[in-house]
C-alpha cells in the first residue's frame, strides 16, 4: 500500500511540475518590407511612410527609415495590414529616373518567424 | 479532551464549540486533505442556516465586482462520525441575490478568470444563483487514513436589462487523500483535481441601444478584433493540485502544510468555431509550518508564506476562412504574481481565543507591450478574538471580534495615457486608486444558541456586522444575520 501510494504522489508531482505555464516571451520580430516595381520599373530610393496595424489589437507602428527600396521595423509577432504612401526613384526599362507618388497596400501579411520576415509589396503609382 | 470544554455543559455544546472554535484555525489547511478532515473533530456536528449577507461599498473598490452585493442562502452541513473508524462530512447550499453596480465585467467568476473577461463601460446590477453540494469520506485502516471528497458548484449570474450578460459555471473539484501515523506525527498527501466550465454571453434587446463588449487582456488593454459584437464565448479549464502535511497526533508539537496548484482557463469564442483566445494560467505555492500546545493553554505560532503566479497567453489569430481562425502565434502579454508572507501566534485559554495575524503581500501586474505596470504592496496586522459565554443552562453565546489595519507601503504606475482612450484611462485610475490604499478593517458577530430540552436539537441566531474605512475616502458596510438549528 505505502508503494502505491508513493507512486500516485510521484504520478501527481510529475503531471504538476510538466503543467507549468507554457511561457512565449519571444513576442517580437523583424518585418523587412520591400517595394517592388515589377519587371519593368527599378525602385532605387524610397521616401515614404510605412504604417503596420496590427489586425489583431489594431496597434498602429510607423516607419520612415527606408534603405533603397526596403524597410526594416521591430513589430509584435502577428498578422499586419501595411500601408504605405510617398515617392520613389524610378528607373524605367528605358533607363529615365523619375520621381513618383505612389502607395503600396496589403490587408493581411503574417510576420509570426523568429527572425527576419521579408514581404514585397507591388507599387501603385499615384501621377 | 481539551480544557475549554470543560465549562461547557452539554455534549452539544461540546461539538459546537470545537466546531466553531478559532482555536482549530491551524487546523484549517490540513482539513483540505479528506483523510485528515475525518478524524478532525472529536464530536458529530450539523446545522442547518437560513441567512443573509449584505454589502455596500460607497465606491466599488473593484469596479468588476460592483458596490455591493445581498446574498440569501439556505445552508446545511454536517460532520459525522459513523464508527471509530469512519467519518462522513457534506454540506449544501443555495443561494441566491443581487450584485450592484457591477461595471466593466460581463463574465462571472472574476476572481478566478481576470483579466480575461468579457466587459462593457454599462454595466449594472446582476442576479445571482448558486447550488454547491459537497460530500466526503474518511477511514482508518489500522495506522492508515484514507479520505476521498467531492465539491460541485453550479452557479448562474445574468442581467435582466441591458446589456444582458448570462455566465453559467459548473465547476467540480475531487480530492483523494492519504494519512499515516509516524511515531509522534501523522502525515498526510492528498490530490486535487478541477473541471471548471462557463459559458458566457451577452445580448442586447434594445437596438439603439447597443454598445461594445470587450475582450479585456489586462490593464486596461482588449483584445480588439473580437471586441465589439463578439458577445458569445465560454471558458474551459480546470487544475491539479498536491498538499502535503504533517500534524502532532497528540496536537501538541510541530506541523507543516505544503501546497502546490496550478490551474489554467482557455477563453473560447463560440460563434467563431470555438477559437481559442487567452489562456490563463495560475501557479500557487503555499507554505505554512507552526507550532502549537493545546495541553493547558492553547498556543500556537505559525508562519505563513504564499506565492501565485499568474501567466496570460494570447492566440494571435491568422486570416478568416469561413468563420474559421487559424492561431497562428501565441504570445505571452500578461503576468502578474502575488506574494504574501506572515507570522502570527494563537492564544486561548479557558473560554476565550486570540489570534493576531502580521505580513506583508505584494501584488504586482504587467502587461508585456505596449508596457503597462501596476504594482501595490501593503503591510498588514490583524487581530481576532473569540469569547464563549454561557449565560443560562440552556445557552450558549459566541462572540467573535476582528480589526485589522492594511498600510500602503509602495506603488507603480506606468501606463500610456496619451494613447488610451478616456473610458480605459478613468478604469485604470479608479483601480490604481484603490489597489494603493490603505484599510480599516473592524467588525464583529454574536452567535446565541439554544437548546430544547430533552432534545437532540437546538436552535441558534447569529448576527454581525463589519466596516472597512479607506484611505481613499471611501468605505464599506457590511452585515450577516442568520437563524437555523443545529443537530
Amino acid at each position: 500500500m505505502k508503494h502505491h501510494i508513493l507512486f500516485l504522489l510521484l504520478i501527481a508531482f510529475t503531471m504538476l511540475f510538466t503543467a507549468c505555464a507554457p511561457v512565449e516571451d519571444d513576442i517580437f520580430t523583424t518585418a523587412r518590407i520591400t517595394v517592388s516595381g515589377g519587371n519593368d520599373v527599378t525602385i532605387t530610393n524610397v521616401q515614404a511612410q510605412v504604417k503596420l496595424t496590427n489586425v489583431n489589437s489594431r496597434q498602429v507602428t510607423t516607419s520612415a527609415d527606408f534603405n533603397g527600396a526596403s524597410t526594416t521595423v521591430e513589430v509584435l509577432r502577428g498578422a499586419y495590414q501595411i500601408d504605405i504612401e510617398g515617392v520613389a526613384t524610378c528607373q524605367s526599362a528605358e533607363n529615365v529616373i523619375r520621381m513618383r507618388q505612389f502607395r503600396c497596400q496589403s490587408d493581411y501579411v503574417e510576420f509570426i518567424g523568429r527572425d527576419v520576415n521579408e514581404v514585397t509589396l507591388n507599387i501603385i503609382f499615384l501621377d | 479532551m481539551t480544557n475549554w470544554v470543560v465549562t461547557i455543559a452539554s455534549n452539544a455544546d461540546t461539538a459546537l464549540v470545537e466546531h466553531l472554535s478559532l482555536g482549530q484555525q491551524p487546523m484549517l489547511e490540513a482539513m483540505r486533505n479528506p483523510a485528515l478532515h475525518g478524524p478532525a473533530y472529536k464530536t458529530s456536528f450539523s446545522q442547518l442556516a437560513l441567512g443573509i449577507d449584505v454589502l455596500h461599498q460607497s465606491q466599488a473598490f473593484v469596479p468588476e465586482k460592483g458596490n455591493g452585493y445581498s446574498l440569501p442562502y439556505l445552508k446545511v452541513n454536517t460532520y459525522h462520525a459513523l464508527n471509530q473508524r469512519s467519518t462522513v462530512w457534506g454540506e449544501a447550499s443555495y443561494m441566491t441575490g443581487k450584485q450592484h453596480n457591477v461595471k466593466w465585467n460581463s463574465t462571472s467568476d472574476y476572481d478566478l478568470l481576470q483579466p480575461y473577461i468579457l466587459a462593457d463601460t454599462l454595466g449594472g446590477d446582476t442576479r445571482r444563483e448558486r447550488y454547491s453540494i459537497s460530500g466526503g469520506y474518511a477511514m482508518s485502516i489500522n495506522r492508515w487514513l484514507l479520505g476521498a471528497e467531492m465539491l460541485v458548484r453550479a452557479e448562474q449570474e445574468y442581467r435582466g436589462h441591458d446589456p444582458r450578460m448570462r455566465g453559467i459555471v459548473t465547476d467540480l473539484t475531487l480530492r483523494l487523500g492519504v494519512g499515516c501515523d509516524l511515531m509522534r506525527y501523522r502525515l498526510g498527501a492528498a490530490i486535487e483535481g478541477n473541471i471548471y466550465k462557463q459559458t458566457n454571453s451577452v445580448a442586447f434587446y434594445r437596438e439603439e441601444g447597443v454598445i461594445p463588449e470587450y475582450q479585456m487582456t489586462g490593464l486596461g488593454t482588449e483584445y480588439s478584433r473580437f471586441s465589439g459584437d463578439k458577445r458569445s464565448l465560454y471558458y474551459d479549464g480546470g487544475g491539479l493540485a498536491v498538499m502535503l502535511h504533517a500534524t502532532p497526533i497528540n496536537k501538541n508539537g510541530f506541523y507543516a502544510d505544503v501546497t502546490l496548484d496550478e490551474h489554467r482557463y482557455h477563453r473560447k469564442l463560440a460563434e467563431y468555431n470555438s477559437m481559442p483566445l487567452t489562456d490563463l494560467y495560475n501557479e500557487h505555492t503555499g507554505a505554512t509550518i507552526g507550532w502549537k500546545k493545546e495541553k493547558g493553554n492553547r498556543i500556537a505560532l505559525f508562519g505563513h508564506f504564499d506565492y501565485t503566479r499568474r501567466t496570460g497567453n494570447e492566440h494571435i489569430g491568422g486570416t478568416s476562412d469561413a468563420r474559421y481562425f487559424p492561431v497562428i502565434a501565441c504570445l505571452t502579454m500578461y503576468k502578474s504574481h502575488i506574494l504574501e508572507t506572515s507570522g502570527g501566534a494563537l492564544y486561548g485559554r479557558g473560554n476565550w481565543n486570540i489570534n493576531m495575524t502580521a505580513g506583508y503581500r505584494e501584488v504586482s501586474e504587467e502587461y508585456v507591450y505596449p508596457h503597462r505596470q501596476m504594482d501595490a504592496s501593503h503591510v498588514y496586522c490583524s487581530l481576532q478574538g473569540q469569547c464563549f459565554m454561557r449565560p443560562s443552562d440552556k445557552c450558549l453565546l459566541t462572540l467573535d471580534a476582528r480589526a485589522s489595519y492594511n498600510a500602503n507601503t509602495g506603488d507603480k504606475l506606468q501606463m500610456p495615457f496619451a494613447n488610451m482612450n478616456a473610458a480605459f484611462t478613468r478604469l485604470i485610475q479608479h483601480k490604481h486608486q484603490f489597489a494603493t490604499a490603505s484599510y480599516t478593517d473592524f467588525g464583529a458577530q454574536l452567535r446565541a444558541d439554544y437548546a430544547l430540552k430533552q432534545s437532540r436539537y437546538g436552535l441558534f441566531a447569529v448576527v454581525g456586522g463589519g466596516m472597512v474605512l479607506c484611505s481613499a475616502s471611501e468605505h464599506q458596510t457590511s452585515f450577516h444575520s442568520s437563524i437555523g438549528i443545529t443537530f
